[in-house]
């Protein structure tokens, strides 16, 4: 039976559809489980490692979040709140931070959440040397955490590490005992992979699979709940588009993932049972320039690429979005170089740029790497093929898989001139959009395919990073943006404005500038009954 | 006797199939540009952790070793861990096999069950109104791109009719793990649950269909040009001249030598899909094995696509086993030359 | 089929066949197949003359006309960034029958002469031959051919080879399943009596009994081929754009659907249009093998 009407995909959704009724019967004991809010959420992407010490990935954080609390945690606006700790004191020099522990925090297993716990998160993360850990690569060092007492925990830092305490969110606390009853010969990596020993407040119904995961409200949670929470929360691996509307048709889809196809949104909307929300995040989307081969390593050539880039039909029909005139989005509004001019779709201008390059009066071959598969960005690399082949350029598009691209930007003279990246902040602060990009520390990833190699942008990012006085910070993030945009590292293309779907009776989404809070499901709650 | 030396022989040749392909597979896997560790750790990971994994997933040992040590998994059956998702490679591909399993078995049926009578039926009335018809169908079917007959299929079904699911095996909503075969619309029964049972015939459908049609097509032509082919036959026509009534000749003399080639291609087409069912597995999101085997090589999750390749590998011997056997008991004289 | 018992045994057995094809040889099907074959490569080379918009073909963008539906001036709409999708589909007929071609020309003729060889030679000939093909067809094809295409550079010639390399073994096993039963036949085995070549034997006796299912085989390859370098193409691994290629389109359009229904659907009846002219044509070629044998 596939429902057809609203009405009834709701009355599925709260466990009352014939089908679900039996399923409930079968599967599970309590009797509260008739009033069970069940939620669906499609996911393209399927699950990695459960393990908090190696979650690299959004997809994998948004379960995660829910399975696990941290020290703090972050609110609209990256703003920091406390979560596990009830308060927090930052040293003089900002090398010493001293966090206070709530009384009452529990992990899932009914014991207190410890100090010693919080020690042994950190140092186990540190051995495993994976997921978040590089952050901390430089700033604790094994022995760095210690426990003051069973409520108290004491962070020294190796040097002055100004954005670290955006970082804190990033490291959820692991329950110790647990993990070491699992320990395995391996530090527990292979049971957390599919296992929790947190104090988050879901728990795991059915471990993560190919086909996604189930999470359930642990109701003892420490930290309490809103008013009608969510009581189940299913995540289905759906790696095609089409599958998420025909799921959502169904009436079995209560939630999307953001960054669909905009025809899909407007698909969901019309079904009437849904609300489109859009925001804005603090991703942005560039095109990378790599400044050490022919032709992108002549700045004029940059700027050239820059001024024959048609911004508009960008952000307004291939892949809707916010203005971007540098490297950082306007959700980092405080540390923002207003006075950064908007880039211009100028053919005329980008001429008289080539003719003083050092390429100028010659048919100019250059590459443009996109993500094969991805059809905004061919859209975008069409756009641009157009534009530059009536400027002199002569274009080859290379449309790789992402795996390869991987590969492609570890070596300077394999990376394509031209490269569409996306960005966005893995910690509240702009250290996270300047280091892991422009930094030379970070050249041979991803994400820095522009391979400056700039010593004054290093130093730059150096002192922005040991200075803990937020009035300089403000005055070196805006110098770096200035620097940046001068030497045209990127053609800053549009901030991503993100887009999901909602069932009408789901409320509770709030965008947050780290990985993926949002999906933290504390927050929300259903409306409907 | 010499059924079970052919037998025996054709097991051992199977055992050196595999080690072949275990040798070919782990030299693509360790081919494939793309470094796992940087791939498992993701974006932001340094390179100091990029090294310290490698180190740990032993990438850095000598490549004979390397080898040694997934042959050793192998023979215990252990294929490992997923490089990505630290799960167990045997866990993963338990679940995605069976899916895929199930939709190929699916497959065959449709194709076998409405391809043999189709193209018996068009050799007997060769060349006559009903034998071309057929042939069209047939052609049109086994040309039509399983691609099209998908998305076809999924606007028709999905979005016009609303009649059937177009994505996944089970609805979501309903739990159940098929825990005794792995088929969901076996365990479904087994368990007594109807309406597992129901939807997973209902999310069957489509992509069954879809992905019958290539192979409907052939085996009804392959049917009947193999039946018409025999019935031109010196035998045939001197079993005739000797009087030998009808039933005689069609049963004994025509159809089982006839159906060698169907069987072939019924086979093949079986053992082939396993690893090969990607398009319609990701057109109606069936979480199968090929759509994780060719997931995982773009991860480069190296223990994950030589698991992936080793059980498909091991499924397609073991087809080609029964089809050797069973070609066998058909038509004598290949199980006596197979003896030789 | 009466008349056909009244005929003399072999050696002059193919002239049965003969006879009877050359009654039903006007064969409809036969002869639209050609003409959709010939229509197709004609349309291949004549590309630029017979299409509305042969600029399409390249970096051409127009987002004010995307996703238009079939009209007059856009007889099977436009696609995702404007383009004309009846001129895309024409020259991408091009790459499909390139594509298909280079494949089966290496794969059938490799196929069926190892085939032959394993099936009649026997010994060490068909267990190295045999099981090569085995390992070859236990790999999924896919997977191998993404291996191949990633190790070396991602396009359209790599992945030309990468199927060639595996498609063979198709043919092979089934012109060695053909000939293991032919070869205990009474003619081959009188042929061999008589003293006839292995040449004769292998190409005069029993190949022409192989030619019905090779021919069924590789008609039905040529759309397969096309299929899977659809598939590939779909991955990363086809043609670069803006080229135009049938599958390429097929998958790209497949996101719109169902709103977009024409920009996946009907390349995808290109395809199909395409893939069936082979097959038609593979039959009549057939029954043209067999009237030159007996000649």
């Amino acid at each position: 039976m596939y429902q057809r009407t609203n009405g009834m995909a709701k009355m599925n959704k709260l466990g009352l559809g014939a089908y679900a009724i039996a399923a409930l019967l079968t599967t599970t004991a309590a009797g509260s489980a008739w009033a069970d809010t069940v939620i669906t959420i499609n996911t393209p992407e399927v699950f990695g490692s459960m393990d908090p010490a190696k979650i690299s990935d959004q997809g994998d954080y948004a379960a995660a979040v829910n399975l696990y609390d941290a020290l703090m945690t972050v609110e609209e606006g990256g703003k920091l709140v406390p979560e596990l700790a009830e308060s927090w004191e930052v040293s003089a020099d900002a090398k010493e931070v001293v966090f206070k522990l709530r009384a009452d925090a529990r992990f899932s297993d009914g014991s207190p959440v410890e100090a010693s716990d919080v020690v042994y998160s950190v140092e186990r993360l540190l051995r495993i040397n994976q997921g978040p850990a590089n952050l901390f690569a430089g700033v604790l060092a094994p022995g760095a955490v210690t426990a003051v007492d069973a409520k108290t925990v004491k962070f020294t830092l190796s040097k002055t590490f100004a954005p670290f305490l955006a970082t804190v969110p990033t490291i959820f606390i692991v329950n110790e005992e647990v993990a070491k009853q699992n320990e395995g010969g391996d530090d527990a990596q292979t049971w957390l992979s599919t296992n929790t020993a947190g104090a988050g407040a879901y728990l795991l119904k059915s471990p993560p699979s190919g086909a996604g995961l189930t999470l359930v409200r642990h109701k003892d949670y420490y930290g309490g709940f809103k008013e009608h929470p969510i009581d189940e929360v299913r995540y289905v691996v759906l790696p095609d588009e089409a599958s998420v509307r025909s799921l959502a048709a169904s009436g079995e889809l209560t939630m999307t993932s953001a960054f669909l196809a905009p025809d899909t949104y407007k698909a969901l909307e019309a079904m009437g049972r849904f609300n489109v929300i859009t925001f804005d995040t603090a991703t942005a989307f560039l095109l990378k320039l790599n400044s050490k081969v022919a032709p992108t390593d002549d700045v004029h050539i940059r700027r050239a690429i820059a001024l024959a880039t048609d911004y508009k039909t960008v952000r307004e029909v291939i892949y809707p979005g916010g203005d971007l005139s540098g490297p950082l989005p306007s959700a980092f509004s405080e540390f923002l170089a207003e006075d950064l001019p908007a880039p211009t779709f100028d053919l005329e201008a980008a001429k008289a740029e080539i003719a003083k390059s050092k390429y100028a009066g010659q048919k100019i071959p250059i590459t443009l790497g996109y993500v094969a598969g991805l059809k905004f960005e061919e859209e975008i690399s069409l756009l641009m093929q157009s534009n530059l082949e009536q400027i002199g350029f002569v274009v080859t598009q290379q449309a790789d898989p992402w795996n390869r691209i991987t590969e492609l930007a570890s070596k300077a003279e394999t990376t394509p001139a031209v490269n569409q990246i996306f960005f966005g902040p893995t910690y509240p602060s702009p250290d996270s959009m300047f280091y892991s990009q422009y930094h030379s520390a970070s050249a041979g990833t991803w994400a820095s395919m522009e391979w400056l190699l700039d010593k004054e942008v290093d130093a730059l990012i150096e002192e922005s990073r040991s200075n803990a006085d937020p009035a300089a910070l403000k005055e070196i993030y805006k110098k770096l943006q200035h620097k940046l945009v001068d030497a045209q590292s990127d053609v800053f293309l549009v901030t991503l404005r993100a887009q999901l779907a909602m069932d009408k009776c789901l409320t509770g989404y709030r965008f947050v500038p780290m990985q993926s809070v949002p999906a933290d499901f504390t927050r929300y709650s259903w409306l409907c009954n | 006797m010499e059924f079970l030396l052919f037998l025996i022989r054709r097991i051992l040749w199977s055992l050196l199939v595999l080690f072949g392909l275990s040798v070919v597979i782990f030299g693509i896997a360790r081919g494939i540009p793309g470094d796992p560790a940087r791939m498992a750790l993701g974006p932001t990971a340094s390179h100091e952790q990029v090294e310290d994994l490698r180190e740990k997933m032993g990438l850095d040992r000598p490549l004979g070793e390397q080898y040694g040590l997934f042959l050793a998994g192998l023979a215990k059956g252990d294929l490992g861990r997923s490089l990505l998702t630290e799960r167990s490679v045997n866990a993963d591909i338990r679940d995605t096999f069976f899916a895929t399993f199930e939709l190929v078995l699916a497959t065959v049926t449709l194709a076998f069950v409405f391809g043999t009578p189709l193209g018996m039926a068009a050799a007997y009335w060769k060349d006559r109104w009903p034998d071309n018809t057929i042939r069209l169908v047939a052609l049109v079917s086994a040309v039509t791109p399983t691609f099209l007959v998908a998305l076809l299929l999924q606007i028709l079904a999905g979005y016009v009719l609303h009649i059937l699911p177009t994505s996944g095996r089970m609805l979501p909503s309903i739990s159940f793990t098929p825990d005794i075969t792995g088929l969901m619309s076996v365990d479904g029964l087994l368990h007594g649950r109807f309406d597992v049972f129901g939807e997973a015939l209902r999310h069957l459908l489509l992509p069954s269909v879809a992905l019958a049609s290539t192979a409907f097509g052939q085996i009804t032509l392959t049917t009947r040009a193999s039946m018409i082919d025999v019935s031109n036959q010196d035998y045939m026509e001197a079993g005739r001249a000797f009087g030998v009534p009808e039933w005689i000749r069609v049963s004994k003399y025509m159809l089982r030598p006839a159906f060698v080639p169907p069987l072939t291609i019924l086979g093949l087409t079986f053992a082939a899909l396993i690893g090969n069912a990607f398009v319609v597995e990701q057109i109606f999101a069936w979480p199968g094995m090929a759509s994780y085997g060719i997931r995982t090589i773009m991860q480069k999750d190296l223990n994950a696509v030589m698991g992936v390749v080793m059980v498909s590998g091991v499924f397609y011997v073991m087809v080609n086993l029964a089809i050797d056997i069973l070609v066998g008991i058909v038509d004598p004289r290949v199980r006596i030359r197979g003896g030789r | 089929m009466a008349d056909v018992a009244a005929n003399p045994p072999p050696p002059r057995r193919l002239s049965n066949a003969y006879q009877n094809w050359y009654r039903f040889s006007r064969n409809p099907t036969a002869v639209i197949g050609a003409a959709i074959v010939v229509l197709c490569v004609l349309a291949a080379i004549f590309a630029p003359l017979v299409t509305p918009y042969p600029e399409h073909v390249g970096a051409v963008v127009n987002f004010r006309a995307r996703h238009l539906p079939p009209s007059t001036e856009y007889w099977f709409g436009t696609d995702n960034v404007g383009r004309d999708i009846f001129t895309r589909m024409v020259f991408g007929v091009r790459v499909s029958l390139q594509l298909a071609f280079v494949v089966l020309a290496i794969a059938v003729p490799v196929g069926t002469a190892l085939g032959l060889a394993a099936g009649y030679f026997g010994g060490w000939v068909e267990i190295i031959i045999m099981r090569l093909t085995d390992i070859a067809l236990a790999i999924p094809g896919l997977v191998l051919v993404l291996a191949v295409a990633t190790v070396l550079k991602p396009d359209l010639v790599t992945s030309m080879a990468a199927l060639a390399c595996l498609w063979w073994t198709w043919h092979a096993r089934l012109v060695y399943a053909i000939t293991c039963q032919i070869r205990t036949q009474e003619y081959v085995e009188a042929a061999e009596t008589l003293g006839a070549g292995t040449f004769h034997i292998l190409f005069r006796e029993i190949l022409p009994n192989c030619v019905s299912a090779l021919a069924i085989k590789t008609s039905l390859d040529c759309g397969f081929v096309i299929l899977v370098g659809a598939s590939l193409s779909f991955l990363g691994l086809g043609v670069q754009p803006p080229t135009p290629d049938l599958g390429t389109m097929v998958a790209a359009g497949a996101a719109y659907l169902p709103d977009y229904w024409w920009e996946s659907i009907l390349p995808g009846l290109g395809v199909l249009f395409v893939a069936l002219g082979f097959n038609l044509l593979g039959d009549g070629l057939r029954d043209l093998f067999d009237v030159q044998e007996v000649r």
